[in-house]
């Protein structure tokens, strides 16, 4: 492994994290942890696994599991884990209307930035994405990392109402939120994609593991 | 059918919540109160999990269309059928046209309305669970609202049932929660890891099923960390950068980026749905195994009596 061992510890007294750490955004890591939670949920005995970018909850079922050998299970599968990703997934374009009334932080953003609109949109829509993991909410898609000129911290205060479809900046991550919902972010964009539909057979439009590309587009796609 | 003349502060169709989709973004829910939630289906006569109404603060009016029994357990809201005083923590006949009413919420927050045979609600991820944010299950995804009509399924049950004494729970304005150290505990100032077991906190008015904000003392980091988004369950509680603790209750969102300090032991996870604005809530901390004895003695104990519950 290209990176350092994990720190394996229980998480009250039903679940398990495993943690590496990471000072700054890694690929590599990101897509170990998908690999380590799908392996998981192969296996059947967790109630949940919940990837993040660079740590794993993993819940266990206390009637049947002692912690102690639900951590020392995690350790040896850990240590023993080869890594599997899907290579060569294709990539979804994303259409996107930045700034206005779509990206309401959009004018400050490149002020603070020092970046003209034009530089702003062509610095985010140029990069190809990987869907690291979803959650907060369902259809929020948590993304590997805007380009570093584009870093920017969270708003001071949250918004109580952010548009489903908005695109946002936090730091280093960049996101798609899938519900109206409050959120924190710096919104840049909207897409008019439905990102979560509990209708369909698989709700989630993009799943971790997708790869994609933001297509700036004109605000006709709304209508 | 059951018509909803009235539905309360808040009122949803729960069950036992739908299971093992956090990966997707999609937290549990179900009744945020679960052991009130099986009492209340154990005396209809139902399974402990069949979908059944949780009413959060009062205020919840129902005409009953047909004769049917009703389980009520949960937070005591002065509940009357016709007028007439109920008892709590019992099963009762209801007749046609009856008008059941429920007053404001003393000692906890939430009550549960369960029907004989367990109410019909749209299915998703094998869950009737209704989780607003995102429409999901119950009526339309939504709380209910008046001239909702409920039905119950066709299906047998058992006859009304009584619950012995001592396996009604207490319910007071003070929840003490047993919890662990979380992941970032050892971030915090010593004063603020003293504080957090020993000062009570405050529920605020900003609470409902995602989280409880709190108030009391500060609670500090060492250096202001930030964090990038990482797991979260149920029962976690997270610290704001202005140093007010928020706790995660049944709907908690799948990931946060606050530092996460303590987190509440899982028989002591049902009393997390009767915090309301103003509850006062303490942490006692857990040492070593001892969750989990706590835990098999609780659900040894109401095992005996409900069919395949446990906490």
């Amino acid at each position: 492994m290209p990176f350092k061992a994990p720190q394996i510890t229980a998480y009250g007294d039903s679940a398990v994290l495993i943690d590496y750490h990471s000072p700054e955004f890694s690929r590599q890591i990101s897509e170990h942890i998908q690999s380590l939670a799908a392996g998981l949920r192969e296996d059947g005995v967790w109630l949940e696994t919940v990837p993040a970018y660079d740590s794993l909850l993993c819940v266990f079922d206390m009637l049947q599991t002692q912690q102690s050998e639900a951590i020392a299970k995690l350790k040896t599968y850990v240590k023993t884990h080869k890594s599997r990703n899907k290579e060569g997934s294709k990539i979804i374009d994303i259409p996107v209307v930045y700034g206005g009334k779509y990206g309401p932080d959009f004018d400050a953003m490149c002020e603070a930035l020092n970046l003209t609109p034009d530089a702003l949109i062509k610095a985010h829509s140029e990069e190809t994405y990987l869907v690291c993991m979803l959650g907060f909410l369902p259809g929020f898609c948590f993304l590997s990392e805007a380009p570093p000129r584009l870093h920017h911290p969270r708003r001071p205060v949250p918004r109580t109402q952010v548009a489903a479809g908005s695109i946002g900046i936090a730091g280093w991550q960049t996101g798609i939120y899938g519900l109206d919902s409050p959120g924190g972010w710096q919104i840049i964009g909207r897409t008019p994609l439905t990102m979560f539909d509990a209708k369909k057979d698989i709700p989630s439009l993009l799943q971790a593991g997708d790869r994609l590309r933001f297509v700036p587009s004109t605000k006709e796609i709304f209508s | 059918m059951i018509e909803v003349l009235n539905p309360g502060t808040r009122t949803t169709i729960q069950d036992a919540g739908r299971h093992g989709y956090r990966h997707m973004g999609i937290p549990a829910s179900g009744a945020a109160d679960p052991l009130c939630f099986a009492l209340a289906n154990y005396m209809a006569g139902n399974r402990w999990d069949a979908p059944a109404l949780e009413c959060t603060m009062g205020g919840l009016h129902l005409k009953f269309l047909e004769d049917t029994t009703i389980g009520l357990a949960g937070a005591h809201m002065w509940t009357q059928i016709n007028g007439q005083n109920v008892e709590n923590f019992t099963a009762l006949p209801v007749k046609k046209n009856d008008i059941l009413t429920m007053s404001f919420a003393r000692d906890g927050c939430r009550a549960y309305i369960a029907f004989a045979r367990g109410l019909r609600a749209e299915r998703f991820l094998d869950s009737c669970s209704t989780y607003i944010p995102a429409k999901l299950g119950g009526l339309e995804g939504r709380a209910l609202k008046s001239g909702d009509r409920l039905k119950t399924h066709n299906r047998p049950c058992e006859a009304p049932r009584k619950i012995p004494l001592g396996f009604a729970p207490a319910l007071s304005h003070h929840v003490v929660l047993r919890a662990y150290h979380g992941p970032e505990f050892e971030q915090l100032t010593q004063e603020s890891k003293r504080h957090l077991y020993v000062s009570p906190y405050i529920t605020s008015d900003k609470t409902d099923r995602m989280g409880a904000r709190l108030r009391g003392n500060n609670v500090e980091t060492k250096v202001p960390i930030s964090m990038t988004s990482s797991p979260l369950l149920p029962g976690t509680l997270q610290v704001l950068p202005n140093g007010q603790p928020i706790l995660t209750l049944i709907d908690a969102q799948c990931t946060g980026g606050y530092p996460r300090v303590l987190q509440v032991i899982k028989a002591d996870q049902w009393l997390l749905g009767q915090i309301a604005p103003g509850t006062q809530v303490s942490f006692r901390r857990c040492f070593d195994d001892e969750a989990f004895d706590i835990l098999k003695a609780r659900n040894s104990f109401y095992s005996t009596l409900i069919d395949g519950f446990s906490f």
